[in-house]
């Protein structure tokens, strides 16, 4: 019985682990962003800012967009932002709907990602 | 790989949990040889040396446990930068968190080595290396937590950081090795002089943590609008609620420590009980406390935050309507139907959970029934099991003791009503079931319930009679209590979220509480463990009387 018992709590444990997913949990999150979400922008070119409540690592970081026919391309993330932002320039936005897609390394070893949908005005 | 990181992010959470426990331990270890052993050493003796393998022994244990957990923490962080980012390994390895993990990992690795082959307490020279290890692991550990990322006010934060840290090593993390003394010392003045030394290494390791907890109670949280708006802050809370529960047992041992000297008999037991529990309750409170490192601080989240009256009005009691509503006008199900008129297919297109879309199912007024109803049934389960065990602690109702089977019968309920999408009565397949968490962990859970239940029964029921038997049901209860507090959704911060996620957080800590009273009433004799024997079903009772007056609007 102490075996059974056993093999219940490591099994409870190890899938408690794995099949845990957290919901919209986010330790860096956005305190303002440009485009704002849902915004609707002029294009064709837009500078990308991205304030965090909490120091990043650019380097180790992510940009990427997905355009209005979905394929998605990484941006690349200027290496000269203060310690709170990502900052990127996007080119040759025709109108249409975008998603820009950020993913951050925060400074305490947090991964967090999140999506800014915006529009390109015609 | 985007699943992974998704999945990672509450592995995360548990890993960082027992890592900080097994940190804590590992440094409580060492400064327990520092503080207590080295300066009684000629007091004790050859006890002395006995005491010194002992802490060492367990100093090993939650050092090799620590180094395991950074290993799988470091590459799990390494692999997942890397492949999200499209970056090198070594390039990942490069950030400051991961910088801060191998000095930790190289570090640990050097003061196991020492102490696996005895050279940490055989020379001066051998312990003052082990000193720096663990320094090194202390200071490391604080470039791994929320100061390190923190725009403002880093230096203080750091502080309190590392004292927080350092307090929880002296108090909790020398609790296994204490014990370890109470049991091998002879009742005499040398126990007598290690438990007085650890009471005062406890109250200085309070102090620390009471001071750099206010610290970081003003710059993490800043008002108490963030103390109870945000996940955060009643993450918070519910630590503060276990710590008073330690001070209170911590309070227990000082008193014991004192009569130590005059009726041991009576004293020493006591303290030895109090101690199993401190370590019991330390634990979750270090699992709480990485559940909160996980958040991102309240005073940052200034949208979003549940206000006063949205509590109040949540907490205002309501008679339950015991009615369920129709399964088929569930949201999931009502857009099943709109799919399958839009396009014939259905089912194949919805999914109960979508692994990391980061948002909650959408809910209509007839889930948030099906919810509240699944609660209160549970509610009138559980309350009846408290006051049957209370109507047994009378004696005059032997039939009483069979009210385990109870939690049997809430399991077989809970599996009937629990994810109406889900398999097996639900439209979902088992493998798409399987792909939500949640239906998971609450299928787990029924799984723990009817363990601890029949265990729990056959005790009573006089068919198993071994004493570690009876230990089964209050460390699974302690075991569930702590699971429910790292729930994953209790990590959200979505506002209607942590107004549902509220109540589960008083019947996580009563859950723990009950779990402790039991194991007191267990363990000793006379007016504790009348009082243990009494507690825990009353604390039963309440947690069922919360599930019955659970809402969700």
């Amino acid at each position: 019985m102490r075996q059974k018992s056993l093999r219940n709590i490591i099994l409870f444990l190890i899938l408690s682990v794995a099949a845990g997913v957290p919901q919209a949990s986010a330790h860096a999150i956005i305190v303002q962003s440009v485009p704002a979400r849902d915004a609707v922008v002029a294009g064709p070119v837009i500078e990308v800012s991205l304030s965090y409540n909490v120091r990043i690592d650019a380097t180790r970081s992510r940009l990427s967009l997905s355009d209005p026919t979905g394929a998605e391309s990484r941006i690349a993330i200027a290496t000269d932002s203060a310690p709170e932002k990502l900052t990127a320039t996007l080119t040759d936005l025709a109108a249409g709907s975008y998603i820009l897609h950020w993913q951050v390394l925060a400074s305490d070893g947090h991964i967090t990602r999140g999506d800014i949908p915006f529009t390109v005005a015609p | 790989m985007e699943l992974f990181l998704d999945i990672f992010g509450f592995l995360a959470v548990l890993l960082a949990g027992f890592g900080r426990a097994a940190q804590c331990f590992y440094l409580g270890a060492v400064l327990f040889l520092l503080v207590l052993v080295r300066p009684l050493a000629g007091q004790l003796g050859a006890d002395g040396q006995a005491i010194a393998a002992l802490a060492r022994r367990t100093g090993i244990l939650a050092l090799a446990t620590l180094l395991a957990i950074l290993l799988i923490s470091l590459s799990s962080h390494v692999v997942i930068l890397a492949g999200t980012t499209d970056g090198s390994y070594l390039h990942a390895m490069g950030g400051s968190y991961a910088v801060a993990q191998l000095a930790r990992f190289g570090a640990g690795g050097l003061a196991l080595a020492m102490l696996l082959s005895g050279a940490a307490t055989r020379t001066t020279a051998g312990f003052r290396l082990l000193i720096l290890c663990a320094a090194v692991d202390l200071l490391a550990g604080m470039a791994t937590s929320h100061a390190a990322a923190r725009l403002e006010n880093q230096a203080v934060l750091y502080l309190a950081t590392g004292l927080h840290h350092l307090g929880a090593a002296i108090w909790i993390g020398g609790l296994p090795a204490f014990l370890c003394s109470l049991n091998l010392l002879p009742r005499g003045s040398a126990l007598a002089a290690v438990a007085q030394r650890y009471s005062a290494m406890s109250m200085a390791g309070v102090g620390g943590i009471l001071v750099s907890g206010v610290l970081m109670l003003v710059f993490y949280v800043g008002s108490s609008e963030a103390m109870y708006g945000t996940a955060y802050g009643m993450m918070l809370g519910t630590k503060i609620a276990l710590f008073l529960s330690l001070l209170l047992l911590g309070l227990g041992n000082a008193l014991a420590v004192r009569q130590l000297a005059g009726d041991v008999f009576a004293a020493l037991p006591r303290l030895k009980r109090f101690v199993e529990v401190e370590i019991g309750i330390g634990i979750s409170i270090l699992l709480v406390a990485a559940s909160i490192t996980s958040l991102p601080p309240a005073i940052d989240l200034v949208d979003g935050r549940a206000t006063a009256a949205e509590i109040l009005e949540r907490l205002e009691p309501r008679w339950p309507a015991l009615v369920s509503p129709d399964k088929d006008n569930l949201a999931f199900y009502e857009e099943l139907r709109q799919q399958s008129s839009d396009d014939g297919i259905g089912a194949k297109h919805l999914q109960a959970y979508v692994p990391g879309a980061g948002i909650p199912l959408p809910r209509n007024a007839e889930d948030i029934a099906w919810s509240e109803y699944n609660h209160h049934i549970s509610g009138i389960f559980v309350l009846l099991i408290g006051l049957l065990a209370l109507v047994e602690k009378t004696g005059r109702a032997p039939w009483a003791r069979h009210w385990p089977l109870l939690f049997v019968g809430m399991a077989g309920f809970l599996f009937l009503r629990s994810e109406a999408e889900g398999w097996p009565f639900g439209a979902l397949s088992l493998s798409e079931s399987l792909r939500d968490p949640e239906y998971v962990q609450h299928k787990m859970f029924m799984v723990l319930m009817c363990a601890f239940a029949l265990f729990e029964w056959s005790v009573r029921a006089g068919m198993l009679t071994r004493r570690w038997a009876s230990y089964v049901f209050p460390l699974l209860s302690a075991v569930g209590g702590t699971m429910l507090l790292t729930h994953s959704h209790s990590i959200a911060n979505v506002k209607e979220l942590l107004l549902l996620e509220m109540s589960h957080l008083p019947i996580a800590v009563l859950g723990i509480w009950a779990a402790w009273a039991r194991w007191l009433e267990l363990r000793l004799d006379g007016t504790i463990q009348r009082v243990g024997g009494w507690a825990w079903p009353v604390l039963v009772a309440l947690v069922g009387t919360i599930l019955l007056l659970y809402r969700e609007i």
